[in-house]
């Protein structure tokens, strides 16, 4: 027992043991194949992003991730176990937040949805909600509809939903891909404060190259038809990330020209 | 800005007295022939003279109860039928042309198999009425569920929200702008088909004051009956349009 | 394709040949139900005799005539508001006011006027469909693009040509869109006042198939009138899709 416990502190046990593994997962669509034969193991705690050209089924990887796609051959498991459907473990951010959120519900509601399926009881929600909202910076305006909320702020919303999820893995597709460079460079740092507390394990798909090595421990990238796994970096930048330092630093620089050569060679 | 519209509104309404006055004139000089064209103040007499002796009220009350009733039962049969039908595919694939197909049936011709079924009996009415009113709210409940925004499937299915929590919490509220329009639609149609069984059937309603005031060549009393007609299709569109509004003010509410 | 048609029709044959087995086998007596097969065959005889053809002719004479009528009216009024905002908000108290008396309580009013027959069928039909022509051909004026009126503007048209030129074909799509559901409420609003009182046409033959309790024929004019009705709107359907292309039922108002 102290063997195993001791274990689990060494850097070797880490790399044995995965969150998220895909291993030789093909996925066809509709007579094409979109995926082929990605093996990919994420770490309880690993903040992985994934990049690439469009069409390379960066998304598709995710949604097979989330379990909303099983795989054609091959098998995707979590915590050891096999994918076989959504687990509630695992929460969804999606890029279009204005189809994820309920329209007719306002903000507080919304993160209602996630508490009311997770069967806590009703006296106890409203507390939760105002913590969740305050979380990420909605702290006055639970009464508000989407429609009254600007897109960084749905996003956020959508955000707070997720946690209340309590997940272990947060997925997020192209998150801030429709908002102004402005509010994502805010919503980048409040993602890595709120990941800091909760230690989830994440996948984050973007097309933007810097936000993901601003934000990852490693970029994985996907080459195009059929998607396969092209490059795979670690990204050693300190923590906490600062978006002027960080990305004046040289290695952010050395990797960010990698991976766009990469990109550039994916699509010639 | 306010000013300018309570202007124009009040301008209609002088409008509106005036072409009632054009009504009086004409009345008056018995330019249409009085046995049909009462002038408006014998309408409106007519009109106090029945509420003051309680015979409007009552017959009011009874259209009202028809319309209410079968407006009620189409209502929780034709969602709950539109849910069933349109939160499964392949129902929606099985039965949605059959409805189709029903859509374009002028529903009063389901009268004589009321009829001939239940006899010109209260329940004759209320199966017509109900049976025309279920169209709107079945289609556009089946419609609605159909055109639920799929990514919030997909948010239900992350959540593992059971059947039930997705029909009452995704689709149902999803699919309300369309029910509830035509909810809107079907109150109008029960107010036709209630008129239309009270002369069939003798009920006790407007309709059947209106035709027997036209039988005995009471125009005055007639016409007080239309226009109570046109006052409760009138009060009733406006508190389903308010209904509305409350509820889907999540869609109406911008920036 | 086909197997969505095959799935369609399932439900409805399966339902016809239960019906007809349930009606074969416990040999009904019934004032209000037929085997399929009898009916059928009733609609066959009142085809062979005549009088389900007569009965549509009357129908559809009032219907259309109607149509026509309230439809001209609702036009003329729907570009006429649609044109000239003030006279809109004027007309605005007596439109709202008319608009909601459902059109058979004027039955009686018809009845004591003009008697039995087609003309009073017709005024019922006609304000019928003033309405919805009214309301959907003044909102179609009013969404031309304002550019294609500065464009009548600069070529100095006079009202006349800009109405026939400009205004008319512009809203056209959506004022046929207009037609068609008005087309389905003469259908529905004749059927009615002849099954209420008027003693012609399909709404009376079909009353008096049931009060000769012939539940054969009555149900034979009940399908028959289904056809009709599910053949107008086709067809109307059909024709918008022709002339304005898919675009058109984009608009639709349900």
């Amino acid at each position: 027992m102290t063997s195993i416990a001791l274990r689990k502190d060494t850097p070797s046990a880490q790399l044995e043991k995965s969150q998220i593994a895909f291993s030789h997962v093909t996925l066809d669509l509709g007579g094409k194949t979109i995926i082929e034969n990605v093996s990919l193991d994420v770490k309880p705690g690993e903040f992985l992003c994934i990049i690439g050209a469009s069409g390379c089924g960066k998304t598709t990887a995710l949604r097979l991730a989330a379990g909303l796609y099983q795989p054609t051959s091959g098998n995707v498991s979590f915590d050891g176990e096999p994918m076989r459907a959504p687990r509630r473990d695992v929460a969804i951010v999606f890029q279009d937040y204005g189809k994820a959120l309920l329209p007719w519900r306002t903000a507080a509601g919304n993160v209602a949805l996630a508490l009311e399926t997770i069967g806590m009881p009703k006296a106890q929600r409203p507390a939760r909600i105002d913590e969740l909202l305050k979380k990420v910076g909605l702290p006055h305006h639970a009464a508000k509809y989407p429609a009254e909320m600007s897109g960084g702020m749905q996003q956020r919303l959508q955000i707070a939903r997720c946690l209340a999820q309590e997940p272990k893995a947060l997925l997020m597709d192209e998150p801030f891909g429709a908002l102004d460079a402005m509010t994502r460079q805010g919503l980048q740092d409040e993602v890595l404060s709120l990941l800091d507390a909760s230690k989830a394990t994440v996948i984050f798909v973007t097309h933007d190259l810097e936000e993901a090595i601003y934000l990852g421990d490693r970029v994985v990238g996907l080459l195009p038809h059929p998607g396969r796994i092209g490059i795979d970096l670690k990204i050693n930048l300190p923590r906490p990330r600062d978006q002027l330092t960080t990305r004046e630093n040289p290695e952010f620089l050395r990797l960010r020209r990698e991976l766009f050569d990469f990109i550039k060679a994916s699509e010639a | 800005m306010n000013w300018t519209l309570t202007l124009w509104r009040l301008a209609s309404f002088a409008v509106a007295a005036g072409l009632i006055a054009l009504w009086q004139l004409i009345a008056n000089l018995k330019l249409a022939s009085p046995v049909f064209l009462p002038g408006p103040d014998r309408a409106w007499a007519a009109l106090m003279r029945g509420f003051s002796n309680g015979t409007l009220l009552e017959k009011t009350i009874g259209t009202l109860e028809h319309m209410f009733y079968g407006w009620l039962v189409a209502s929780v049969v034709g969602i709950a039928l539109g849910a069933m039908i349109g939160s499964s595919r392949a129902m929606r694939s099985y039965v949605a042309p059959s409805l189709e197909f029903l859509r374009p049936l002028p529903v009063s011709a389901i009268i004589p198999v009321a009829i001939a079924l239940f006899g010109l009996t209260q329940g004759m009415a209320l199966f017509v009425i109900a049976f025309g009113a279920i169209w709107p709210m079945l289609l556009a409940t089946v419609h609605g569920f159909g055109a639920v925004e799929p990514r919030l499937y997909e948010v239900a299915r992350s959540l593992h929200m059971s059947r039930l929590a997705v029909i009452f919490k995704i689709a149902l509220p999803s699919a309300s702008p369309d029910i509830i329009s035509g909810m809107r639609l079907s109150l109008t149609v029960s107010l036709i088909l209630a008129v239309v069984c009270e002369i069939l059937a003798g009920l006790d309603g407007l309709g059947h004051w209106v035709l027997l005031s036209a039988r005995a060549f009471r125009s005055p009393d007639l016409f007080a009956g239309v226009i109570l007609l046109g006052a409760i299709g009138y009060v009733t569109a406006l508190a389903m349009s308010l209904v509305e509004q409350r509820l889907l003010r999540w869609r109406t509410s911008g920036h | 394709m086909r197997s969505e048609r095959l799935k369609a029709a399932i439900l409805p044959m399966s339902l016809l040949i239960v019906l007809e087995i349930w009606a074969r086998s416990v040999d009904i007596h019934s004032d209000a139900l037929a085997p399929p097969s009898a009916v059928v065959l009733a609609l066959f005889q009142a085809f062979g005799d005549g009088s389900i053809l007569a009965a549509t002719r009357d129908t559809l004479a009032s219907a259309f005539a109607g149509l026509a009528v309230g439809g001209a009216i609702g036009l003329f009024l729907g570009i006429a508001l649609g044109i000239f905002q003030p006279l809109d908000r004027l007309m605005e108290v007596t439109i709202e006011s008319l608009r909601p008396i459902p059109s058979i309580a004027l039955l009686p009013i018809a009845l004591i006027a003009l008697g039995f027959g087609y003309r009073m069928e017709i005024v019922i039909v006609a304000f019928a469909c003033v309405w919805p022509i009214l309301i959907l051909s003044r909102a179609a004026v009013r969404s031309i693009e304002p550019r294609l009126i500065e464009v009548s503007r600069a070529l100095r048209l006079s009202p006349g040509d800009r109405i026939s030129k400009i205004i008319i074909p512009a809203a056209l799509p959506r004022i046929f869109l207009a037609f068609r559901l008005a087309a389905g409420i003469a259908l529905i609003v004749a059927v009615t006042v002849e099954i209420a009182i008027n003693p012609i046409g399909l709404g009376a033959g079909i009353m008096i198939a049931q009060q000769a309790l012939r539940p054969d024929l009555m149900l034979a004019y009940l399908l028959w009138i289904g056809l009709i009705g599910y053949a107008l709107n086709a067809g109307l359907l059909a024709a918008q899709q022709h002339l304005f292309g898919p675009a058109a039922l984009a608009g639709e108002v349900r």
